[in-house]
């Protein structure tokens, strides 16, 4: 640190003694050693920046649907069915279709169309088996999050301008793990 | 001639810019650092959060109920771990929890640990009473089984908390 501003002030070095000797003489370059407000600032400096983290936690919204005893009923060729394997593998199909194993940038594309050509009627299903990692789930849940702006483009070039999001989460059932077993 | 060398006394360099910036990025680091609470403290697990893109919503900082599902850093163990951000909401919990009679439960806890979903359920819901404006957040580490999800997810639906949170981390 350059330290020191004793050696310039001049006016600092002057004994205060009576005020009649002080009277009347100027004050020329006053100086404050500034060092030790330096160190300590920078010393909260430091201390500050190596204690913040500038990473935030986000959120992702889910909405479910309240527990009715009465099930919804739809049309299963509207229903988009999309499936998570134990060892993280997914799987697709329509209505009743076959499942059929996708990686994320197709199931990004099936979902796009599927919900196009189907003008707003098509409903995701996501069904994750209990032993998958919740964090392969959360990449799914995000990917189909993903799809919304190209379909709300599809659905606009298409003369629809409403979007209605027809998500949901359901349990893995046994008849599901039977289809998807041997794929 | 011989130059007399003159002894450097007295090196003077203005500081003033120096300190100026230095008081700056002080004020903005201690402006915005945020500290560990009470509970961050206590909690003996970590969660790795999972990434995702999409939302960029920052997590509330009151009127919020945690429910972390994290692994144990000494038995990996997993187990839900219930805390209400908002100081008397806490309290309340704290109190109801007890008449309840909450295993090992005391007063003014900050977090309550439980395996069970029956528990589980019973804590959302007194939550919900205690503040109806509360919002939830699974905040759960990405290698735990989907199961722990799922069943938040059901008590959390039973209770008619309907719309909850993930808290993620955004990926880079």
């Amino acid at each position: 640190m350059a330290g020191g501003g004793e050696a310039l002030g001049g006016g600092g070095k002057q004994k205060r003694g009576k005020a009649s000797k002080r009277k009347g003489k100027k004050r020329v370059g006053f100086r404050l050693d500034m060092t030790p407000l330096v160190d300590i600032t920078f010393l909260l400096l430091t201390f500050f920046m190596l204690t913040t983290s500038m990473i935030t936690p986000q959120t992702m919204e889910m909405n479910v649907p309240p527990d009715l005893e009465a099930p919804v009923e739809v049309r299963e060729s509207e229903l988009l069915t999309v499936r998570v394997r134990q060892d993280g593998a997914i799987f697709y199909n329509m209505g009743t279709d076959a499942p059929e194993a996708v990686n994320l940038k197709e199931l990004h594309k099936v979902i796009v169309d599927q919900n196009v050509n189907l003008k707003n009627r098509c409903i995701v299903s996501l069904k994750a088996e209990p032993t998958v990692p919740y964090g392969i789930f959360i990449t799914v849940i995000d990917e189909i999050h993903q799809c919304e702006p190209d379909i709300i483009n599809g659905l606009k070039a298409n003369g629809v301008n409403e979007r209605q999001r027809k998500f949901t989460v359901a349990p893995m059932e046994a008849k599901d793990r039977e289809e998807i077993a041997g794929l | 001639m011989s130059k007399i060398k003159k002894k450097r006394v007295g090196f003077v360099l203005d500081m003033t810019p120096l300190v100026d910036i230095t008081f700056l990025l002080l004020t903005f680091f201690m402006f915005t650092a945020k500290f560990k609470s009470e509970s961050d403290s206590e909690q003996k697990y970590q969660v790795k959060r999972p990434k995702a893109t999409v939302d960029t919503t920052k997590l509330p900082e009151q009127d919020l109920v945690i429910i972390k599902v994290g692994i144990d850093t000494v038995n990996r163990d997993t187990a839900y771990h219930i805390s209400m951000l908002n100081e008397q909401d806490r309290i309340k919990l704290s109190q109801v929890m007890i008449q309840k009679e909450f295993p090992g439960v005391q007063p003014n806890q900050n977090a309550f640990v439980t395996k069970d979903t029956v528990w589980l359920e019973s804590i959302v819901q007194e939550a919900r009473f205690i503040n109806p404006r509360a919002q939830f957040a699974v905040d759960a580490d990405r290698r735990i089984q989907f199961v722990w999800i799922e069943r938040a997810m059901n008590a959390m639906r039973k209770k008619r908390a309907t719309t909850f949170n993930f808290v993620t981390d955004k990926k880079q």
